[in-house]
């Protein structure tokens, strides 16, 4: 299990992420998604192809084979990069309690 | 979700042949078929666009869809032959190692009589016309041995039931448990026995997870001491005159047939592929290689998830004109009208079997690696799935319809329900992944496409130059070896030709060695051994022993294939390594970004100016900087030369890509010593090698080393340099003057 915790000093990263979202990352980032994206959680954040190549829904995915995947209402993107950007903004506030945006407006590291 | 699904009997046929189409509703009212060429099946944007082709056949018009069923869950089904209704007084035995607990598991069934089950708490159950009349306090252990019984004394009236648990290592035999009670008994009904299963309704149910080992019907009643020493000495216990049955699953391990030890000859047949040569009770390591000792690998472990054959009734069947080229086709099935919503049933018409088609090169249609992959659930089950991606998965329909819809069986890379890596894959069931107009996991920034559909940009590719070419698959070269190939001067892989069988490598060794051309356009080809079984058309083992990147491991003692009693795992252990065939061999992966190659030293070399005409021999060129996988030629998986893995010491590496993301890490067969410098930013040997070398016998070989070399193919409506080197690639290989190793 995933051992890494999310702390303050990491908004540096998160800065780095939402500025690129995909591709070549700090080793510091990419800890932070490892963290993020790795198998400790029993329900993870998927895209819902809509249309192939231009609309997504925010779901939810459980763990157990067979189990219903629950959409998230009223989540949807017409963009790939932010709908990374939103997923990492979440999965932030699961890991951490706090808002990102306004955590990193309070002038974080 | 998937308003109608289905597939065919058959990935590969002639023309003039005919093949069956089974279809299921799942919503759909009606459908309608017709036969679609596949040419392209991208439907990225910014890639060459789909592109099928009708072909003018009439399918018969509007259907209704009939909803059916997955049924999973293997077992053993043995025919009573009159023996078994006529049982009074009896013992019935075995010995179970279980692995997963839920609901009533069966171990042994008399239908209509009696069943020796677990309950949902792992108590041992005797079931008598449908209820438990004895019930053990003590509960199996998941993964130990076990010795279960349930005895009926005809003259007392007494059930006896008996769950003896195996000793721990160096420990003392537990005291059994033995409980009876009277109960009603009556065998008149019982007309077969069922090994891991029962019936209800005409139905099979209650799936047993584990092994099973020995399990064996007395006409007395035997105490739990005695039948210990009897299922250990399978001699003794074949010369018993009380025996009525005794299966041994270490006979005829390649087979579907079930032996049983006793004169009254009650044989068996496997139902749905349970794994064979799998250890039993009295293994403890004396032997790695169940054909040298059969007697160790007398358990048969059983899942509630496994599937060979879906067994749907056949809807209609399709036979293919005799003037129709060879080709990828598919049976569209439209549901209601609904085009957008259209299930593929892809298949290869091959060329004509007793005549040339007069085309010179042919597309390998890598059928191994679609069944290794069918259905494959790594976005779904496997959390690390979207590290190794780096963003967030992408559900389209038909992953939906996978998740909702687990009995459609899974691939190699999963587990089943109870941990054990799933050992048999099958496409006598839709395979819903194979289609052409779905999105992937695994495919990259971009198209994210994957397996068949990353392959239609080479079919398209092929469309857009104009290269005439036949289709064969790996069935057709595992039946036909070089016989078929010899038909041809030049061989076109797929992006991820990963699966292959001893004959199929083989063929292709020969091929290349006696003056043909391979155009390998992808990356971890060549990596795993499968084998076909003689008696099941369709079905396909694969045993991931020792090394390799694997989601699972076979198990102690249990890497031999039972198929073949071939060694599992990677060609590179077994004597074949990639390298030696095609100059490149696995060495990374990663399924964020692609990279563009850099040009080498070699690519001016004289024997290379073929391949390079109009792309540039200047070292430290960068080409393929683009692509519809990943942004760029090389990447999503990719191959090394290695002259200590085999690549030949002449081999021309013309490119290679210098970086990678750190999502690429080092293949855990070439990491022997873990350290935190094995990855793409860090690592040299994280790269695609750009290969080229001549055979000794007039042959020579290209290879990308990348999956993600046809997305760049396929960039710029195939109008760019990576598609124009690989023409140069084609066009010299299909002149006939001999190719000199220099």
């Amino acid at each position: 299990m995933a051992r890494y915790p999310i702390s303050p000093e990491d908004l540096m990263h998160a800065r780095a992420f939402l500025a690129s979202p995909i591709g070549y990352h700090s080793p510091g980032l990419q800890r932070v998604l490892n963290r993020m994206r790795g198998p400790h959680w029993d329900r993870r954040y998927v895209l819902l192809v809509v249309e192939r190549h231009s609309r997504w829904r925010l779901a939810i995915l459980p763990n157990a084979r067979g189990a219903a995947i629950e959409p998230v209402e009223g989540v949807e993107y017409t963009d790939l990069i932010e709908a990374e950007r939103d997923i990492f903004r979440r999965r932030w506030f699961d890991l951490t309690g706090q808002d990102l945006d306004a955590a990193l407006a309070a002038g974080g590291v | 979700m998937l308003p109608v699904v289905g597939y065919t009997d058959r990935l590969s046929l002639a023309p003039g042949e005919s093949l069956d189409v089974m279809v299921s509703s799942f919503g759909a009212a009606t459908y309608t078929a017709d036969l679609r060429r596949i040419i392209q099946g991208d439907t990225n944007p910014e890639g060459p666009g789909y592109k099928d082709q009708a072909i003018a056949l009439d399918l018969g018009g509007e259907r209704v869809a009939v909803a059916k069923p997955f049924t999973p869950g293997s077992c053993v089904v043995v025919p009573g032959q009159g023996v078994l209704s006529r049982l009074g007084t009896c013992t019935l035995a075995a010995v179970i190692l279980p692995t997963r607990l839920g609901g009533l598991r069966r171990i042994l069934a008399l239908p209509g009589c009696a069943e020796l089950c677990l309950d949902d708490q792992g108590h041992l159950c005797a079931v008598l016309a449908g209820r438990c009349v004895l019930r053990s306090f003590g509960r199996v252990t998941l993964n130990h041995w076990h010795m279960v019984a349930l005895a009926h004394d005809a003259a007392s009236g007494l059930l006896t039931l008996t769950l003896s648990p195996d000793a721990a290592d160096g420990g003392e035999l537990p005291e059994p448990e033995t409980l009876s009670a009277p109960a009603a008994w009556d065998a008149t009904a019982a007309t077969e026995c069922l090994i891991a299963a029962g019936r209800e309704g005409g139905a099979l149910t209650g799936f047993f997870d584990g092994k099973i080992d020995r399990p064996a019907i007395f006409d007395r009643v035997l105490p739990p001491d005695r039948l210990r020493l009897l299922l250990a000495d399978p001699a003794a216990l074949a010369r018993q005159s009380s025996l009525i049955a005794a299966w041994d699953f270490s006979q005829g391990i390649q087979g579907t047939a079930v032996h049983d030890l006793s004169p009254w000859r009650l044989e068996g047949r496997l139902h749905n592929a349970p794994a064979r040569a799998m250890t039993g009770w009295l293994w403890r390591g004396q032997e790695l290689d169940w054909k040298r000792r059969p007697d160790l690998y007398s358990a048969i472990h059983f899942h509630a998830s496994d599937v060979h054959d879906a067994g749907w009734a056949v809807d209609f069947r399709v036979t293919l004109p005799e003037t129709l080229p060879s080709g990828v086709y598919a049976i569209r099935l439209v549901p209601d009208g609904d085009e957008d919503a259209a299930y593929y049933c892809v298949f290869a018409l091959r060329p004509p079997r007793d005549r040339v088609s007069g085309n010179k090169v042919a597309f390998l249609f890598p059928t191994c690696s679609y069944m290794a992959y069918a259905n494959h659930r790594l976005g779904l089950d496997v959390p690390g799935t979207e590290i190794g991606m780096g963003r967030a998965v992408e559900i389209d329909r038909h992953h939906a319809f996978l998740q909702t819809n687990p009995g459609i069986g899974y691939s190699h890379y999963e587990t089943h329900d109870d941990g054990l890596g799933v050992f048999h894959t099958s496409r006598l069931r839709p395979i819903v992944d194979l289609q052409p107009r779905v999105k992937a996991f695994l495919g990259g920034v971009g198209s994210n496409i994957w397996q068949f559909n990353a392959d239609t940009h080479i079919l398209g590719w092929l469309d857009a130059i104009g290269q005439g070419h036949d289709v064969i698959t790996d069935e057709d070269l595992d039946a036909e070896g070089l016989r078929l190939l010899s038909r041809y001067r030049v061989l076109i892989t797929g992006t991820h030709p990963e699966y292959h069988t001893r004959a199929m490598i083989e063929a292709l060794r020969g091929f290349t060695e006696r003056g043909g051309r391979l155009m390998y356009l992808g990356g971890n080809g060549f990596y795993w051994v499968v084998s076909f079984h003689a008696e099941l058309p369709g079905l396909m083992e694969c045993r991931r022993s020792e090394a390799g990147i694997r989601p699972w491991e076979p198990g102690h003692g249990q890497f031999y294939h039972a198929f073949t009693g071939e060694y599992g795992g990677l060609w590179r252990r077994n004597g074949h390594p990639p390298n030696h065939l095609c100059g490149v061999g696995m060495t990374s992966q990663g399924f964020d970004l692609s990279e563009p190659y850099v040009l080498t030293g070699a690519a001016a070399d004289p024997r290379a100016a073929f391949l390079m005409q109009g792309i540039g021999t200047t070292p430290g060129q960068r080409i393929g900087a683009f692509g519809l996988s990943g942004g760029g030629a090389a990447g999503l998986e990719v191959d090394r030369a290695d002259l200590a893995q085999g690549t030949p010491p002449h081999a021309l590496v013309l490119a290679s890509s210098v970086r990678h993301t750190d999502i690429y890490l080092m293949t855990p067969e070439d990491l022997l010593d873990p350290t935190p410098d094995w990855t793409g930013t860090q690592a040299e040997i994280i790269r695609a090698d750009l290969t080229f070398f001549e055979t000794a016998g007039g042959g020579a070989v290209f290879s990308t080393g990348s999956i993600a070399w046809a997305g760049a193919m396929a960039a710029q409506g195939y109008d760019n340099e990576i598609s124009r080197l690989t023409q140069n690639a084609l066009r010299r290989f299909l002149d006939p003057t001999p190719f000199d190793p220099p």
